[in-house]
């Protein structure tokens, strides 16, 4: 991996400030991380629509698999910003100072449908109709201090019974979740809705709760990027963030409140279909980048008390180094908090 | 292999003139040379070497603490390991995946792999079999391992054992190929039985090359055991280095890397000893 150390980027800001003072009209290139989830979609309008051209910045997509190489390539300065899940990885990251969370996007809001709790038929038919059901269950997690970890650990919490009473079974990846939890191999997970949705239409999956009831006004991710672009390059962030914020809004108004015609909603699915399901057909893809659309933060506004509560239970869990703060994982220079 | 050979030159040069003198000369030692010594302490220098290198330049921060952490670091989660007691759980988990994995998977292919070199039918009939699946990547099938074996230990048994059986087949029929025919022809001019052919001649012949075929699989079976416990393991030592890399703990994931490094040696060691007690034949 190449490694940034502040003394290089110090170098190359020095020689990025040359340039910009020769050539002021090229636009900034930036390379923006994504994965090939809807969430992902605002970067993607504003990049279709022009936002971040107006803002005179170059973008390149990056797709990752996962969210923990995407921060990683963050850390390591080959991508500039990404926005995913707040996992153990980006806090260790966090830790040794290499990126910074500068904004809130996905979050679970009391009015739109957020990520539901489901189980697999042999589980329901044994009696778990309800997540208070889950102790002694097994749960689907991709990686420990994932997102899944989490919530499993916050269901069993207000539930009031022990965090272990509650089977991890960790699978590294989504489809080998979905997988085991159709087969009856692990009883219970938590996703998404348009992940959840397609599922529980077919007879092995059932939906028996919701995570709105268990975490309050979950900030599901967050956009980030690295410290040196946070202190060293404040100016492009805000740059970024403007034009991001632009496409959250279209997204919003596209596929969450669909206040938009027809028509713009069509041009956007289309827009969002270049990167995400671009292996499928648009008529079939069309209504799976529909359905199920969760709520991205106006101007990425970001919930700190539920990053907090995020940080506490990695703490207490043991899964990220002790002397983590709040300071050292956001900056919250950029964006509104709440 | 140094100084005896230069020593000839000349006297071959002297030897196209006067051959009568050169039959009087005596003739040099052009043996020797092309000889391993045994150089204990070289290992162990390079090793200490390459870590205190390491280790200066993690402190130095030469080596960035993203890129790599220092040795002493990993040693320090390796000592966390140990005294919680983790260590063993993680380790006893992996050494039974890999035992009944690895022997299994050896047991079938040594009987498939006789069974290709013996037998002309199963040959045809395994061998387009076996050169078709070998390649398949088994990470890849991991989705339907899940669905076959289930997330317990069948489906970590199961990926080990399909990552050694092929290797081993191979291993097995080339050896079974490699015996020497006239001793074979030998066997049978002396009236020896098929059965007794096969139990005095063939497999000890074979045995060589199933043994570095054994080299070659245990090694495969540690590379896979990383993979094997991608699926709903808790401990295990490939589901340890995952965690460090998913929590991104970098002096974890080198321990659990130094770990099975170790466990790399062990084997290897092992199979030494074995070579020397069923190759003692061939000295």
């Amino acid at each position: 991996m190449f490694s940034f150390s502040r003394r290089t980027f110090g170098v190359l800001a020095f020689a990025g400030a040359v340039a910009f003072t020769t050539g002021a009209f090229a636009a900034d290139k930036i390379n923006v991380g994504i994965l090939s989830l809807t969430s992902h979609s605002p970067s993607i309008i504003a990049e279709a629509k022009g936002y971040f051209t107006e803002q005179d910045l170059e973008v390149e997509f990056i797709s990752f698999q996962a969210a923990q190489p995407m921060a990683v390539a963050i850390a390591s300065g080959d991508v500039d910003f990404g926005m995913t899940a707040i996992s153990g990885g980006l806090i260790s990251l966090a830790d040794k100072g290499v990126i910074k969370i500068i904004g809130g996007a996905l979050q679970e809001t009391p009015e739109i449908e957020g990520q539901k709790i489901i189980v697999s038929k042999a589980a329901h038919d044994a009696g778990v109709t309800t997540p208070a059901a889950l102790k002694g269950r097994s749960f689907g997690i991709t990686t420990t201090g994932s997102s899944f970890h989490y919530m499993a650990h916050k269901i069993a919490d207000k539930e009031g019974f022990d965090r272990a009473e509650i089977h991890l079974k960790p699978l590294q990846k989504v489809p080998a979740v979905i997988a085991a939890l159709k087969s009856g191999q692990i009883d219970a997970w938590s996703i998404v809705p348009n992940i959840a949705g397609p599922l529980t239409k077919g007879p092995e999956v059932v939906e028996i709760g919701k995570i709105a009831d268990y975490i309050d006004n979950y900030q599901v991710t967050t956009v980030f990027t690295s410290t040196a672009n946070a202190e060293g390059k404040q100016e492009l962030v805000k740059r970024f963030l403007a034009g991001l914020s632009r496409g959250i809004a279209d997204y919003n108004a596209a596929l969450v409140d669909k206040s938009m015609s027809e028509e713009d909603i069509a041009a956007i699915v289309a827009m969002i279909h270049k990167y995400i399901y671009s292996d499928q057909p648009i008529d079939k893809a069309d209504p799976r980048i529909r359905a199920g659309a969760m709520r991205i933060n106006e101007n990425a506004v970001l919930s700190l008390a539920s990053v907090e509560d995020q940080l506490e239970w990695f703490k207490s869990e043991g899964l990220v180094p002790e002397g983590i703060t709040m300071d050292k994982l956001v900056d919250t220079s950029f964006v509104e908090t709440r | 292999m140094s100084h005896e050979t230069t020593v000839p030159e000349t006297a071959r040069a002297d030897a196209v003139g006067t051959r009568d003198e050169a039959t009087l000369r005596p003739v040099p030692f052009r043996g020797g040379g092309f000889v391993h010594r045994p150089l204990g302490p070289v290992a162990p220098i390079v090793f200490l070497a390459i870590l205190a290198l390491w280790e200066i330049g993690s402190r130095s921060g030469f080596i960035s603490q993203i890129a790599l952490p220092a040795p002493s670091e990993a040693f320090g989660a390796l000592v966390d390991l140990a005294t919680s007691g983790m260590l063993w759980k993680h380790v006893g988990a992996s050494l039974y995946r890999l035992f009944v994995g690895w022997t299994l998977g050896s047991l079938l292919g040594i009987a498939v792999g006789l069974a290709v070199g013996l037998f002309s039918l199963a040959r045809a009939g395994l061998l387009p079999l076996v050169s078709a699946l070998f390649p398949v990547p088994k990470i890849a099938l991991l989705p339907l391992f899940i669905i076959w074996f289930g997330i317990g230990e069948g489906s970590k048994v199961a990926t080990i054992l399909f990552g050694t059986f092929f290797p081993t087949v191979i291993a097995t029929y080339a050896g079974v190929d490699n015996v020497d025919r006239n001793l074979i022809r030998m066997g049978q001019s002396f009236g020896l039985s098929w059965l007794s052919i096969v139990r005095k001649i063939i497999v000890p012949g074979a045995m060589p090359a199933i043994l570095s075929g054994f080299r070659i699989s245990a090694s495969i079976a540690i590379v896979l055991l990383v993979a094997a416990e991608m699926i709903g393991a808790e401990f295990g030592i490939g589901a340890y280095i995952l965690m460090a890399g998913a929590l991104f703990a970098l002096d974890q994931l080198i321990a659990g890397v130094a770990l099975l490094s170790v466990l790399g040696l062990c084997i290897s060691w092992l199979i030494g000893k074995a070579e020397k007690r069923l190759l003692s034949w061939r000295a």
